[in-house]
């Protein structure tokens, strides 16, 4: 695996990160099945941070990122992203702000619409809709641009449909679409597990090279510790809903997993147990 | 033979509107909508309503299209309030959104056609005398429309409505409707008001069924409360035949394959009725059989090649 970009990422002015606070999420509220999938989190993320977030399943890591995205509403607390409050807004709303890459490479973009509608479709994040043309000319030309980074020559192939292209070709162009408009706030769901080894790094490889590029204010959910160690410049590990280990670049650089896992049993206390199972 | 081409011609083009509408709801939205069977008899209504009422044929056309509009758009706002939720693939509340439209339509179009009369309601408007669109189309070239002429007038706006859906399908605000239908999650994450366009474009399909309503009507000569009855089933037996024997390779093709479709259906229908044993009230029947042909055709084959 590449070395990840060891810069430390440079602040943009014009971007205030990501602030959340003491946000709560339940789900099947007063019912016996009630489970608090968010426990008053606190995360102020710096603009440019690159920051992955790893945990057992059912940690919240997803929870998080669903919630910072608007997929349901919180039952408490507040998200502020680039300095607005969209705690209230509608998914739709925030996605001005917020681009996402899932794990399922399907789900990132419409199958049976071409290459080039897809990604003018994503240049369009956020800005209202009228009657010009959805592909023209010189956003042709810019899809063109963007797709010669990925190395897979999908920019001679604009006019195919997604649906014909690989999983590995789909999630790149899924990431292209999600960062294209530079959004003030990417959202890595797990975005390289559903794919085989050698087509996981590769995205993972182009993931690194944007987010620097764009200096992108970056979460990464994953559950490869290895993954977590060596992208991005800091870490979070989230357990039952709460955030139990951050750490920055400079402590984040001489860990190993090893530590990590010792880590985990330290802060997960009384579920050393069944943590140590899922972890394994 | 000529009877079966020119007839099967002209209701195919007359009712390729319809097919267009099912077209955009069954597939660019994803959405199967049993308003039509509604909508098309209130567009011959309304269209026939104030043609008795002296409007002129152009604006009580585009007036019956309108209706049809706000009906679609009005399955679009029940969908919303029936759905839980944003499971795409929930068809329950979408079918049961276009069922209530198109039963209180049921009513509302009896009424629409008693509107202006003595009755409160009537199951029938004759347009008799009354000057139709054709007249229209005739004082305005000055010629007689005979049948031929007819199916060109008719073939000519079917091409101009497909020009401009597939102009539409392309902008910006179209690109959005597409993907709607083919990654709701995707699109949202993008921005768009996904519920806005799906009211939107079931406003612009019933749109489309309406005008075919109105053209019936003044094709036909009268506007009647029956004749929306499985109107669902010939749009889809037009959207699938069109698939099936022109392709769908693009929006811009599909759109040619369907008016294709729509004719190579009433063809093929009226072709059916010349067989002596079978009757026009069989022609549902056979509509829905064909329907099944067409849907289970590649399930059997598939079953029979792993045989």
């Amino acid at each position: 695996m590449n070395a990840p970009p060891a810069e430390q990422p440079q602040h943009r002015p014009d971007n205030d990160g990501l602030l959340v606070t003491k946000m709560r999420k339940a789900f099947f509220p007063g019912t016996p099945n009630e489970v608090v999938a968010l426990d008053r989190v606190d995360l102020l993320v710096h603009p440019g941070d690159f920051v992955t977030i790893i945990g057992s399943n059912g940690a919240g890591k997803s929870t998080l990122l669903n919630a910072i995205a608007g997929t349901f509403p919180v039952d408490r607390g507040s998200i502020i992203i680039a300095g607005r409050n969209v705690t209230r807004e509608a998914e739709h709303t925030r996605a001005r702000l917020v681009g996402r890459v899932f794990q399922d490479p399907r789900a990132g973009t419409a199958p049976s619409m071409s290459i080039e509608e897809n990604l003018s479709m994503a240049m369009l994040r956020g800005q209202r809709r009228g009657l010009r043309r959805g592909v023209n000319g010189s956003r042709r030309r810019e899809i063109q641009d963007q797709l010669s980074l990925l190395g897979m020559s999908l920019e001679d192939r604009v006019t195919a449909e997604v649906a014909k292209l690989s999983g590995g070709q789909r999630q790149a162009v899924s990431l292209l679409m999600a960062t294209i408009a530079e959004p003030r706030l990417l959202l890595l769901d797990e975005h390289t597990a559903a794919l085989d080894p050698k087509v996981a790094q590769t995205i993972m490889d182009l993931t690194g090279k944007i987010v620097m590029e764009k200096r992108l204010t970056t979460l990464m959910v994953t559950h490869n510790m290895e993954l977590a160690l060596r992208w991005g410049n800091r870490l979070v590990m989230m357990h039952q809903g709460r955030i139990v280990l951050d750490v920055g670049q400079e402590e984040k650089s001489g860990l190993e997993v090893a530590d990590l896992v010792a880590k985990f049993h330290q802060v997960a206390g009384e579920n050393l147990v069944v943590d140590r199972m899922l972890l394994d | 033979m000529t009877g079966i081409l020119t007839s099967g011609l002209e209701q195919g083009l007359v009712f390729s509107f319809m097919v267009l509408g099912v077209f955009i709801t069954f597939r660019v939205l994803d959405f199967p909508d049993l308003t039509v069977d509604g909508s098309i008899v209130t567009g011959a209504a309304v269209t026939a309503m104030l043609l008795t009422n002296g409007w002129s044929p152009a604006l009580a056309t585009a007036t019956g299209a309108l209706a049809g509009f706000v009906a679609g758009t009005i399955t679009g706002v029940l969908h919303v309030l029936l759905k839980s939720g944003s499971d795409a693939t929930n068809y329950g509340p979408k079918l049961l959104a276009g069922i209530l439209t198109m039963t209180a339509l049921y009513s509302l179009n009896l009424r629409i056609m008693g509107f202006g009369t003595s009755a409160t309601a009537r199951s029938n408007v004759p347009l008799l005398g009354e000057p139709t669109l054709i007249e229209s189309i005739e004082n305005l070239l000055s010629i007689e429309l005979t049948t031929w002429r007819l199916i060109a007038a008719l073939a000519i706006l079917a091409l101009v409505v497909k020009l401009v859906l597939d102009w539409f399908l392309h902008t910006e605000v179209g690109l959005s409707m597409q993907a709607t239908g083919d990654n709701e999650q995707m699109i949202k994450a993008l921005g768009v008001n996904t519920t806005i366009v799906r009211i939107a474009g079931l406003g612009l399909a019933n749109g489309l069924v309406a005008l075919s309503g109105a053209l019936v009507a003044q094709t036909q000569g009268f506007a009647d409360i029956g004749m929306g009855i499985g109107t669902i089933v010939a749009g889809l037996a037009g959207v699938i035949i069109g698939e099936v024997l022109f392709g769908s390779r693009s929006v811009t093709w599909v759109l040619f394959s369907v008016i294709g479709g729509s004719v190579a259906y009433r063809l093929l229908i009226a072709g059916a009725l010349r067989v002596e044993q079978i009757d026009p009230t069989d022609l549902r029947l056979l509509t829905a059989i064909l329907v099944v042909i067409a849907l289970a055709a590649p399930t059997v084959r598939r079953k029979v090649v792993r045989m």
